[in-house]
């Protein structure tokens, strides 16, 4: 596990909770106090109406492939045993898109509109990574 | 919105391009210098002349913010008008909008819009970044490396709704590259076929490397000034008839990021500014940074209906010759790559008749588009005599 070379989130203030929550394996999101949207990428602010306020609310996992590639050449070297491997944006149900890898039976042949499902990858003792399988019903 | 109409109000008067490729023991700010004397040859003009210096810092160097500093300390002269912007593909036809207003605003005389850049022999910005594109994201974390990814994510939704196919991507890469052939200052002259493209590796799914643009060095500059001073100088003018930005700074959060509403926004502006409509184009340059963009600019810029982009490029319609010449010089696909200038310099030449061997007849109103960042910025300029 310590041998992990490929890139690790920069945890923030900002950001901690989404990535505290991976390690627990629970998929959460910024939920603006104000207007109740639901936002991602992490943020600050709510792009809807500016208020700071939030707390961080959990989600089904469950969602779509919105877009799909597979990477079929390594940008970095530490990707080089992973190609081909595939990067989806991922429409959730709640209405956040996130980016993320489809991973496990049939990744290579994910489709925009399939659905899938979140898997919690623990990548270092302290880093979980959320990616996503293809949903089997 | 009703503007104050720019109008006619200025004109291109120069233009420089550097050698382009691999251009080792060159910097940046070199390339730059370069591409300014060149064009301030064309126009005729000295350069104590040159009171605003607009640039675009080149990717392979940071500091970018400074850019403007340190090129006209390089040219020795001393500007009263200046700034430096970072909008990456949309950049060169946004500082030729900026240059427009600012003469016809009294800010400046004769501006100068300037780049150098150097991705192929210096080591780039490393891509390899968890931070890539935004600290938050980490988009690194989940293997998101290289520009590449956003292109792909459009082609890969724009084939899932719409149909598009790869031959299609094809099509625009072939077509590229027959132009580049007629294009000496271009980098990749060989003709290639359809085959050729299917046959090339895949990189990211579904873009295959005849789908991407090259990764060159080299500079380029464009001189604009007013359009009464323009008639007095050794160039054909070209008039900037019509211009047009728009920007989508949201990406996951909007739900069209991927197809790049914005442009359209951007085209829409600049034709209604010049009076024209998509039928009244002759001739277009639009930013190729893969082939997918080629088919999305001609949807955003009403040559086709969303969705029928793919079905557009068939049967040689954007190559020479064809209904609507695409990008005549080759593109990034395959001229060259400094970021949408050499696009806009294409738009210049075309208007002016100054093509060679791939001129369009009667080329008398081109359309030049720019997009930049993570699909986030565009540009466009309508060009006339």
């Amino acid at each position: 596990m310590d041998d992990y070379r490929k890139p690790l989130p920069v945890v923030t203030e900002l950001n901690r909770p989404f990535w505290d929550g991976a390690r627990r394996e629970v998929l959460q999101v910024q939920c603006c106090t104000e207007c109740g949207h639901l936002r991602y990428p992490i943020a600050e602010v709510c792009p809807r109406c500016l208020s700071g306020g939030v707390e961080w609310v959990p989600l089904s996992g469950v969602g779509e492939v919105f877009a799909c590639v597979t990477y079929h050449r390594a940008y970095a070297p530490e990707f080089s045993d992973d190609v081909p491997y595939t990067v989806a944006i991922v429409q959730l149900d709640e209405g956040p898109r996130m980016l993320s890898n489809v991973v496990g039976p049939g990744r290579l042949d994910a489709r925009v509109g399939d659905r899938v499902r979140v898997v919690f990858d623990a990548v270092t003792a302290q880093t979980t990574v959320p990616r996503f399988r293809l949903a089997q019903d | 919105m009703t503007n104050v109409s720019l109008k006619d109000r200025a004109a291109v008067v120069g233009v420089g391009v550097t050698e382009q490729g691999r251009t080792p023991g060159a910097s940046n700010l070199t390339l730059a210098v370069d591409a300014f004397v060149r064009a301030l040859d064309d126009a005729g003009l000295h350069k104590d002349q040159i009171d605003g210096l607009l640039t675009e810092p080149g990717t392979t160097e940071f500091g970018w913010a400074l850019d403007y500093l340190r090129l006209g300390e390089a040219l020795g002269i001393n500007p009263s008008f200046t700034h430096t912007v970072m909008q990456g593909g949309s950049t060169a036809a946004s500082l030729v909008q900026t240059a427009a207003m600012a003469v016809a605003t009294g800010q400046a005389t004769y501006v100068a819009c300037v780049f150098g850049d150097t991705p192929r022999t210096s080591r780039g910005p490393r891509t390899t970044d968890a931070a890539h594109g935004n600290a938050e994201d980490s988009w690194g974390v989940w293997g998101a490396l290289g520009a590449i990814t956003w292109s792909a994510m459009s082609a890969s939704r724009h084939m899932a709704l719409y149909g598009t196919t790869s031959e299609q991507l094809g099509e625009v890469a072939v077509s590229a590259r027959l132009h580049a052939s007629l294009n000496p200052e271009a980098v990749m002259r060989e003709p290639i076929t359809l085959d050729d493209h299917r046959e090339s590796r895949a990189i990211v799914d579904p873009l295959r490397l005849l789908d991407c643009c090259l990764v060159t060095d080299g500079g380029a500059c464009v001189i604009v000034t007013s359009s009464e001073r323009a008639r007095d100088l050794r160039s054909t003018p070209v008039s900037i008839a019509g211009m047009g930005q728009a920007y989508t700074t949201e990406k996951l959060g909007h739900p069209d990021w991927w197809y790049g509403p914005h442009q359209r926004t951007a085209v829409t502006r600049a034709y209604e500014m010049a009076g024209i409509e998509p039928g009244d184009v002759r001739v277009a340059q639009l930013y190729d940074n893969f082939t997918i963009s080629t088919i999305l600019w001609l949807e955003h810029a009403g040559f086709c209906g969303v969705g029928e982009g793919g079905p557009f490029v068939e049967g040689g319609r954007i190559r020479l010759g064809g209904r609507l010449p695409v990008n005549t010089h080759g593109g990034h696909l395959s001229a060259a790559h400094p970021e949408g200038w050499l696009t806009v310099i294409e738009g210049v030449r075309q208007v002016r008749g100054e093509g060679g061997d791939r001129q369009v007849a009667d080329a008398d109103i081109c359309l030049v588009t720019g997009r930049g960042m993570l699909l986030n910025c565009a540009s466009a300029l309508v060009l006339t005599r």
